[in-house]
């Protein structure tokens, strides 16, 4: 819905997808106070943005697999770790240069994505949810037991540098995650205008239909688990060259499920909805996890651990609570709330 | 309905920040910060060895302090997850006079280990002999995990001798499919090669696995005289209770590490766990129930000796390796300009720190990142954990590995 | 070829476990159509709630299981009353991640209670070997094995034989439709739920038989759900059998395939079969083939 009084008078404005001065204000000023953020932020909160850019990443691809095509993947976390792999391999191994590992890091991912997708051209729902469940821990259990991935070890990348400035901290690291975000979710949002992400959506509403009016289901699916697979690669390369220490424990079906419960609580099928859903489960872990010392602190008779799975039960309950009150997620609140906003000061 | 869901949620973050606002204090403080798996797979080590360090600190502050300085312990539960103990240390890293991190789980200390060297930290970690190829801030509880498996290999040398038998004995070993599990062999397989064993291929499961019969029987059909069981501790129990059950354990000697079933899971297998070996740095069994210094400190803060885990007495051990090292470190510098630098060197100046018979003595140096160079073997006798050796010194295994 | 029969046998053994907590699975799917996470939590507490009346409170054998089994009916009736039926209506995949949800707050219970311990149950059932032609099994997982096969029989006479099994039967094949014949669908949904709860704490209680109750314990629901999809969702008969199948690959291929590969074939062995299946034949072994072109 269009805020009061703003009309597409042109062509060009009608495709935009910032069209107010509005936007466009709120937009830069945000884009400089990201950019300007490790001058004045704190380094905890820095190195949380670091980690909850990542997750976005990773959601943003589960978004437009399962979002948006309707294929339901638990994959993720593997995939993230195929990426993960690939740039540790060619940055150790070969000296091949970050910037150059990040994209084929990406497609390396995406290229085991479609071998992983292919279960969807035979089964659908739930029973494809399962069968990337199981991909994910065959991709784990190879990584383990090859040669090249170092094993039960795991690899040791180096932070990337550019003409001999290492981005080695988590202050530097976030100008290249903030910046990849900014591209990955330009290009998400614009991928779901066009002529792919209609096929996308014609395959999720309903797939049938979608072929009569000449999508090719294979095609479509595969690449859809191709460009969200991507995007866990990217993420996973990013990942690697944060924490500089690459291991298969890492990753696990539980990461996995948490990506799944972001997009979940965030809203299927909503851009936005992505950085909600990931914004949400990352505070909430985080506030259990640190409330959990204070907590035994004040309730001494109680101890460390037992504090620590209240944090498990409560991490439990709100999601549970969240779905019971709100199932079609944060997007669809944030919705409601744009539309009363822009109707303001008419109630309708 | 929205409007009570976001009552509900403003609450729940008040009371989250009234909690986290309560913990500043004004006192003279250091920090220690644990991230342990309180809910994870490693929990029965976990919680029992930081309830030990929780009560001395406990002990610690009430008597005053290290020289009026209290001592601040931080429990954080990672669940296993490196992405979450990463978060967990980046978020503490900066809180004044952190002093100590100590990362359970070789996946996590691997990660933490980075940036511990980085921001010029120190750091503990369980066993992995990595850290004391590469000498660097991190240290370790006790022995390497492989020093402590050539321990084993040693005892079952001179077992093999006092038996009579001749020719070498046939060792098999199985434990965890993962960086823990194969751990003991990087530098322990050199050194039964050094010793002359037949070491048989190791054999590796996942954590969590229903029955060991498999392995086991591969294991005795190669010819296994003796077989070490890895894995925290149920699983060395269940596989050894697997062993019984296949009738192995009247001709083949079950051994373990220091994660080997402890006095609790005893009481009810007494009949598997029959004569198994448990090779330990720190004291077990009967020899920690006798240990007043652990005992009383558990009976104030716990109550019945019925639970007792002595594990507990471990996490003590750590609680009096850091503070001898404070007070050294406060000695050098004064509470001013008190750094984790500086506990790093103090560490390094402990050798031969005595811990009331825990453990044995400190050999952190700066050539050595060792909690301590010994180690006892124990048996499961009618039910009990007694000890059949002294504390011996363990061999170098891990010097025997190209790391 | 004794080797391969004892390997066979102690994987059947097994298997029968990884069956029974599968039939907990099936039972909810068949008639709510929602895929049960939280199933491995249940059978956790099935298993600790027998140990609490057996090695806690020291109660005989048959004073323990009914109260137990009580429990952890009440569990599951509480799962569905609470947290699955306000979702009714929703996308199944909230539902699954509700389960999710109810996995990861039951485990923070779960750890909450035993604080990292682990409990073991007496021994309940008579002990020691059976030696039957060099091939020797255990009398206690035998007698688990029988109790397994005795609770698929039940249940598929329930199904077949009482008013109350229709009615479930009806349910699973249209929800709508069987409302309209006067079945009441969400009382269903709780017998299930009890239901289910009580083959929950058969399992829990024959897997405690096998391994101490801990932190691992509830993983055993992800090896159900394996066997569940591999035997099609709505076949106890499938359960049944993909369990005691899945059972003897785990064992085997780990007898004759872990020296090949360095180990750790139980990790995969599972997750390999279920792919297989799904390409092959993707609505499970013995599940209904719905007609429906992807």
């Amino acid at each position: 819905m269009r805020p009061c009084g703003v009309f597409d008078k042109s062509y060009a404005l009608d495709i935009a997808i910032i069209r107010t001065w509005q936007h466009w204000a709120v937009l830069i000023s945000a884009l400089v106070f990201l950019y300007l953020f490790p001058l004045f932020g704190s380094y905890y909160l820095i190195s949380f943005i670091n980690l909850l850019c990542i997750s976005i990443i990773v959601v943003l691809g589960l978004q437009i697999v399962s979002g948006f095509c309707g294929q339901i993947s638990f994959g993720q976390a593997a995939f993230m770790a195929v990426g993960a792999y690939t740039s540790s391999i060619l940055t150790i191994r070969y000296g091949i240069s970050f910037w150059l590992a990040l994209p084929l890091s990406g497609i390396m991912a995406g290229a085991v994505g479609i071998i992983g997708g292919a279960p969807s051209l035979r089964i659908k729902g739930m029973y494809l949810a399962m069968a990337t469940i199981a991909i994910h821990f065959v991709v784990i259990w190879v990584i383990l037991h090859m040669e090249i991935t170092g094993s039960f070890k795991g690899l040791y990348p180096m932070p990337p540098s550019i003409g001999g400035f290492e981005f080695d901290t988590d202050e530097r690291m976030f100008y290249i995650i903030v910046s990849v975000v900014i591209i990955m979710t330009y290009a998400a949002r614009n991928l779901m205008r066009s002529k792919v992400g209609r096929a996308f959506v014609a395959i999720r509403d309903n797939d049938l239909a979608g072929e009569v009016m000449g999508v090719n289901l294979y095609y479509y699916k595969l690449l859809a688990f191709f460009i969200s697979c991507f995007y866990a690669g990217v993420a996973g390369s990013l990942w690697a060259h944060l924490i500089t220490v690459v291991n298969a424990e890492q990753f696990t079906l539980l990461h996995a499920l948490e990506y799944v419960g972001m997009l979940i609580i965030g809203g299927m099928g909503s851009i936005p909805g992505v950085f909600f859903g990931v914004l949400f489960i990352r505070i909430l872990n985080e506030l259990v996890m640190f409330t959990s010392p204070a907590l035994a602190k004040a309730l001494p008779w109680m101890g460390s651990s037992p504090a620590a799975s209240l944090g498990l039960i409560a991490f439990g309950l709100a999601m549970a609570v969240f779905l019971i009150f709100e199932p079609r997620g944060l997007a669809h609140r944030w919705e409601i709330f744009k539309s009363s906003y822009r109707l303001y000061p008419f109630a309708h | 309905m929205g409007k009570r869901l976001g009552i509900l949620f403003t609450m729940v973050v008040v009371i989250c920040l009234s909690l986290t606002m309560s913990t500043f204090g004004a006192e003279k403080e250091v920090a220690y910060l644990s991230l342990a798996d309180y809910t994870g797979p490693i929990a029965g080590l976990n919680v029992p060895a930081d309830m030990g360090l929780e009560d001395f600190i406990k002990e610690v502050n009430a008597k005053g302090g290290v020289d009026g300085v209290k001592i601040k312990f931080i429990g954080i539960d990672t669940r296993y997850d490196v992405a979450r103990a990463v978060s967990a240390y980046k978020r503490y890293r900066r809180t004044p006079r952190l002093l100590m991190v100590n990362s359970i789980s070789t996946g996590i200390g691997k990660a933490v280990a980075r940036l511990i060297e980085r921001d010029k930290k120190a750091q503990l970690v369980p066993g992995d002999g990595e850290f004391q190829a590469h000498i660097g801030r991190t240290f370790l509880w006790g022995p390497a995990y492989q020093d402590a498996f050539a321990a084993t290999l040693d005892w079952i040398m001179d077992d093999w001798k006092k038996k009579g038998k001749s020719g070498t004995p046939v060792v098999g070993y199985l434990s965890w499919d993962n960086p823990y599990g194969r751990e003991h062999l990087r530098g322990g397989k050199e050194y039964a090669e050094k010793l002359g064993i037949k070491f048989l291929p190791p054999e590796f499961f996942p954590p969590g696995t229903l029955k060991h019969d498999v392995y086991l029987t591969r294991l005795a059909k190669a010819g296994a005289d003796y077989i070490h069981a890895g894995g925290v501790d149920p699983t060395p129990t269940n596989v050894i209770r697997d062993g019984h059950a296949l009738g192995l354990t009247k001709t083949i000697q079950f051994t373990t590490d220091y994660w080997g079933p402890t006095a609790l899971g005893i009481g009810v297998h007494a009949e598997a766990l029959e004569g198994t070996v448990i090779t330990s740095f720190y004291e077990r069994g009967e020899d920690a129930r006798n240990n007043p210094f652990v005992t009383d400190q558990w009976k104030k803060y716990r109550g019945s000796m019925d639970k007792f885990n002595e594990v507990y007495g471990m996490g003590m051990s750590w609680g009096m390796t850091y503070v001898a090292g404070l007070k050294k470190a406060l000695k050098t510098t004064g509470y001013d300009n008190l750094k984790a630098n500086h506990m790093y060197k103090a560490y390094q100046e402990l050798t031969g720190l005595k811990k009331h018979d825990i453990q044995g003595p400190c050999a952190y140096s700066p050539k050595s990142r060792l909690g301590s160079k010994v180690v006892k073997i124990y048996r499961v006798k009618d039910g009990k954990i007694v000890p059949i050796t002294g504390w011996r010194e363990v061999p170098n295994a891990v010097g025997l590995h190209t790391f | 070829m004794i080797e391969f029969l004892q390997h066979s046998i102690t994987g059947l053994m097994t298997g029968s476990l990884y069956a029974l907590v599968a039939a907990g699975i099936v039972l909810v799917y068949k008639s709510t159509h929602v895929v049960s996470l939280a199933h491995g939590q249940l059978v956790a507490f099935g298993a600790l709630f027998f140990w609490f009346f057996l090695g806690g409170l020291g109660l005989p054998f048959w004073a323990g299981l009914i109260p137990a089994f009580v429990l952890t009916a009440l569990l599951g009736l509480a799962i569905e009353r609470v947290a699955l039926r306000p979702l009714i209506g929703q996308p199944l995949l909230a539902a699954f991640l509700m389960t999710f949800a109810l996995f990861i707050a039951l485990e923070g219970v779960f750890v909450l209670y035993l604080k990292g311990e682990t409990r073991t149950l007496p021994h309940f059932l008579p002990q020691g070997n059976l030696h039957v032609a060099g091939i020797s099994v255990p009398i206690n997982q035998l007698i688990g094995f029988c109790v397994a096969l005795l609770l698929f029989g039940l249940l598929s006479l329930i199904f077949k034989h009482t008013k109350l099994g229709l009615g479930m039967r009806a349910t699973a094949e249209d929800h709508r439709l069987a409302q309209s014949t006067g079945i009441v669908v969400k009382t269903i949904f709780s017998y299930i739920w009890i239901l289910s709860g009580i083959v929950a704490a058969v399992a829990g209680i024959a897997t405690a038989n096998v391994m101490d109750i801990y932190y691992m314990l509830p993983y055993i629901g992800i090896n159900g759900l394996i066997v569940a999809i591999c035997g099609g969702l709505d076949s106890l008969a499938g359960a049944l059998i993909v369990g005691l199948l899945l059972g003897v690959v785990e064992n085997v291929g780990a007898a004759y395939l872990d020296p090949l590969v360095g180990g750790g074939i139980k990790d995969v062995a599972g997750y390999a079969v279920l792919l297989l299946v799904l390409l092959i034949r993707p609505y499970g072994l013995f599940g209904l083939v719905k007609i429906e072109r992807i």
